[in-house]
């Protein structure tokens, strides 16, 4: 008995060091053929299979991609001081961080002739003045996403946050509102409303979208991040506050399974959240050369257009436009004409004092009522 | 003991907590002390990380060491709101557990020996998929439309009670918690109870106890060393979850494992989410050890 | 007799039922012909087709697997060696080292152990952090669920065992292993379980290019839940089921969660 379970367990671990042997050898093979890796730091689906394929051949390398659900956990992950990653995807003000923290790369313009492609208005900003370090890739807009029958139904404004944080509309649509569960952008969404910067961090201010929040609150179904994008495909949900691309993913999966209901989404007219993610090197990265070669490939419109017709994202590159769908390019919710841009916002970095603030604050909005 | 196996004994015995003492110290200990040291430490301004200190860093003075995590813990009652609430939530999915799997280990365990392996291994076959998407077939199940939701509030409305919602609910959030965590009190339920003698039973029934008595005068005493290690193998990590009242909780279920999530995925607040862990283990700690203690006696007796 | 079995097997099936209802919907929605798992379509193989089509993923798979496979066998050792301290020896200090971990949450435990990696150990991040991770993590779950076995056993068997002269290693390989057997057997199906699923620990500690299958599945569903994760999750309750099975046919005493009389 003793022998024949030795036999089994030692099978066991065999077969699993067989596996282990047969990755690596996998690995071997491509070292062998002299291939390189380029290691990217990605959004999961944020950027098509098939431009991954096409930048393999053109540089006759593989682009390995590792995958984070959210700014913070890169960040996390790169502050314990995690490394090997090439090129990383990062948020304004998570690019802000890294630039701070001093661990990327500053761009070799000289290997980047088509940057003239990007969209004046999203260079120089205020995170990355003179584009240093980053080239920006795409952009989603925090918006309100709604059922339009529904919507239409009860007769409530679609083009204002009031449809989320004013009660008289609210207890029309109670328990079929989510919100973002994050503290940023709840609070960007409430200040916005107010009147006041998304980027605001005044006590008083802050008590002012406090209160706001919590008188709301009990309307709402559920601070939601992911979820809402099949609840409102589906027809549970009515109103949500979440992304422009998470809107386009529900209002297409929607239109395919054939609902009786349309999802659509805009931006309020206090204005909002945007989001742009841009490409970066990072420091303990051992490509790079491939990592310019990489940006350069998706500078080209026809690549980058690819990215916005599978998910739906704001696209900074011109020359990319002729290659989008026109449906899309038609959706002022995704591009935004040049006066609604002027009221969107992007999201700063708080300083640690104000971050220990803010989560005091949102964690008495999650525990308390008003 | 035997005399001359002293020595040996203390061989043994070092053979057998050695490795696990020493793998636990190294991995789990050694890395603990850098996060109750990184408790003690400030946000980095960028980031919250508190850097490990370096020798030069520690020369300059840069980071000094504060215990200002603390006493913000220690100063408001939110905290503490959060922790009792918790408690609470992790004390009722324990509860809940246990009712659900009592009946199951033990129908498992006075199964034809044939059977029990299957019997078992049906009850770890589901936690091999994929945790999340678990979750999400919760979401089916608890959405407004769906037919567990219309069979409540129907059975409500007869009762002439007002519909409620399942899904974004406290109630939804117990739901996610008993079925992630299930497993985890059956298994030492079922091993304990496997182990108990039929004998003990019959005798029970020779003497004139009836189903009820054997019940609660033979098996349930025997069976508390797999009720205890069942409640703490639920118990505990339920307060660390925070996926479940992410996913299926509403506006107001926020757990010290979500706070805790927030400081390190959010507020990169990274010596307060420390600090947070600290109290959260400490706590649990105790309260493990005072159930211990509780439960001791009721294991000695059995002789 | 009979009545009281009524009533615990209608319990039982009621507990069977709750744990099985939501895996039907898993398993249904990776046949169903719609993105949403929302409402039965049509029959599709279309995600199982992607799914094999998606070479990421299955190498996540594997990689995942083998993790799961080596981190809960080194786990089931150590961590049925300290649950046997632990009844044995009453170190004072060993329960709370057992527990510790169990209890502290696992973003702690997950940004601690990625620290104390790169920073102490300078160790590069791969398949071998990930299984030290999680065998750190599941020690405690096993420890827990032997000793729970352990107690209140009778402890004069071990003392005639040695009284006729056993040494303590056939001590143990005769009577203690095949007692604590049903409970480590348990305790390795629990810490398999929990290694396969877990994102946050593994994400912290997993090195760049390899991909896990947690990490995959949790990054791609806050994009959006397809079915092809449901697909993804039905051939992994097939291939443990599979494993099971042949790791029982080879030999059955391998898995033996029953007490060898």
């Amino acid at each position: 008995m003793t022998r024949s379970r030795a036999s089994t367990v030692l099978l066991t671990i065999l077969s699993a060091a067989f596996l282990v042997t047969g990755c690596s050898s996998q690995d071997q093979n491509i070292a062998a053929r002299g291939e390189k890796v380029l290691y990217l730091f990605n959004w999961n689906n944020y950027i098509a299979p098939k431009t991954v394929k096409q930048f393999e051949q053109s540089c006759n390398c593989r682009l390995s991609q590792d995958y984070y659900a959210d700014n913070e956990e890169m960040l996390a992950k790169l502050a314990a001081g995690a490394s090997g990653h090439d090129l990383i995807i990062p948020t304004g003000n998570a690019m802000s961080t890294l630039i701070h923290q001093g661990v990327l790369r500053p761009l070799d313009k000289t290997l980047l002739p088509n940057l003239k492609n990007i969209n004046p208005s999203h260079l120089n900003n205020a995170f990355d003045p003179g584009n240093k370090y980053s080239v920006p890739y795409a952009y989603t807009v925090t918006l309100l996403g709604f059922n339009q029958q529904k919507i239409i139904e009860l007769g409530l404004p679609t083009d204002s946050w009031s449809l989320i944080f004013e009660p008289k509309y609210l207890k029309k649509i109670k328990g079929r509102v989510t919100v973002l569960d994050s503290q940023r952008e709840l609070m960007a969404a409430a200040l916005k409303y107010l009147g006041y910067s998304a980027n605001d961090a005044n006590e008083l201010h802050w008590q002012e979208a406090r209160n706001l929040i919590l008188r709301a609150k009990p309307y709402w179904a559920a601070f939601s991040n992911t979820s809402y994008v099949k609840e409102l495909a589906v027809g549970n949900l009515w109103v949500a506050h979440g992304y422009s691309n998470d809107m386009f993913q529900a209002a297409l999966d929607a239109k395919k399974t054939g609902r009786k209901f349309i999802i659509d989404y805009s931006i309020p007219r206090e204005g909002a959240v945007l989001a742009l993610d841009s490409l970066v090197i990072h420091q303990s990265g051992t490509h790079p050369e491939l990592a310019h070669q990489f940006i350069t490939f998706m500078l080209d419109g026809r690549n980058s257009a690819e990215l916005t017709n599978l998910t739906g994202s704001g696209n900074p590159n011109m020359s990319a436009v002729q290659f989008i769908q026109p449906e899309i390019i038609d959706n002022k919710a995704i591009f935004p004409d040049q006066e609604l841009f002027t009221r969107l916002e992007m999201i700063q970095d708080l300083d640690r004092t104000q971050r220990r603030r803010l989560s005091r604050l949102w964690t008495e909005i999650k525990l308390r009522n008003l | 003991m035997i005399r001359n196996g002293a020595k040996e004994n203390r061989v043994t015995k070092w053979l057998v907590s050695g490795p696990p003492l020493v793998f636990l110290l190294v991995f789990f200990v050694t890395p603990s002390l850098i996060m109750l040291f990184t408790s003690l430490r400030f946000p980095g301004e960028f980031g919250g990380l508190a850097p490990i200190i370096s020798p030069t860093e520690a020369a300059q003075g840069e980071h000094g060491l504060t215990l200002e995590t603390y006493q913000l813990f220690f100063s408001d009652i939110l905290y503490a709101e959060v922790f009792l609430k918790s408690f609470i939530v992790a004390s009722t999915s324990t509860l809940i557990c246990l009712i659900m799997a009592y009946p199951l280990a033990l129908l498992i365990a006075r199964s034809e020996k044939r059977f029990r392996n299957l019997m078992v291994l049906l009850v770890v076959l589901p936690f091999a998929s994929n945790f999340l998407i678990r979750i999400y077939a919760w979401m089916i199940i608890l959405g407004p439309e769906s037919v567990f939701s219309h069979f409540i509030n129907g059975v409500l409305s007869a009762f002439g009670v007002a519909p409620v919602t399942l899904l974004f609910s406290p109630f939804a959030v117990i739901v996610g918690m008993v079925y992630v965590y299930l497993p985890f009190m059956v298994l030492p339920l079922y091993t304990n109870l496997e182990k108990h003698d039929p004998a003990l039973l019959d005798a029970a029934q020779d003497l004139g106890a009836n189903a009820w008595q054997r019940f609660w005068h033979v098996t349930w005493p025997l069976s508390l060393p797999g009720v205890f290690s069942g409640s703490v193998l639920v118990f505990i990590p339920v307060l660390g979850m925070f996926a479940v009242p992410d996913i299926l909780g509403g506006t107001g279920d926020i757990l010290i494992g979500n706070l805790i999530k927030d400081q390190f995925l959010g507020t990169r607040d990274w010596p307060f989410g420390s600090t947070l862990s600290i109290m959260l283990t400490l706590a649990v700690l105790a309260i493990t050890a005072l159930s211990t203690w509780l439960a001791r006696p009721a294991s000695i007796t059995k002789g | 007799m009979r009545r009281r079995n009524i009533w615990l097997c209608s319990a039982a099936a009621l507990a069977y039922a709750f744990l099985y209802i939501p895996l039907i919907i898993v398993v249904v929605y990776s046949f169903n012909d719609s993105k949403l798992n929302a409402e039965w379509v049509s029959f599709t193989l279309s995600w199982y087709v992607a799914l094999f089509n998606n070479q990421e993923m299955l190498t996540a798979a594997r990689n995942s697997l083998i993790i799961a496979v080596c981190a809960s066998f080194c786990a089931t050792i150590l961590g049925s060696m300290a649950g046997l301290a632990m009844n044995r020896y009453k170190l004072k200090f060993l329960p709370i080292l057992v527990f510790a971990p169990v209890a502290m949450p696992e973003i702690l435990l997950g940004v601690a152990l990625l620290l104390f990696f790169l920073q102490v150990l300078n160790l590069t991040l791969g398949m071998f952090s990930i299984i030290i991770a999680h065998t750190t993590f599941c020690i405690g779950f096993v420890a827990i669920i032997v000793r729970a076995r352990l107690q209140g056993m009778d402890e004069s068997i071990f003392e005639a065992a040695r009284d006729l002269g056993a040494s303590p290693w056939l001590t143990f390989r005769l009577i203690t292993l095949p007692l604590i057997m049903p409970a480590v057997v348990a305790g390795a199906l629990m810490s398999f379980t929990l290694s396969i699923d877990d994102f946050v620990i593994t994400f912290f500690t997993k090195g760049v290019g390899e991909p896990v299958l947690p990490v995959q599945i949790y990054t791609m569903i806050k994009v959006a839940v397809t079915p092809e994760v449901n697909a993804v999750s039905t051939l992994l309750m097939l291939l443990t089921l599979t494993m099971i099975i042949i790791a029982t046919k080879l030999d059955s005493g391998v898995l033996r969660l029953e007490t060898k009389k």
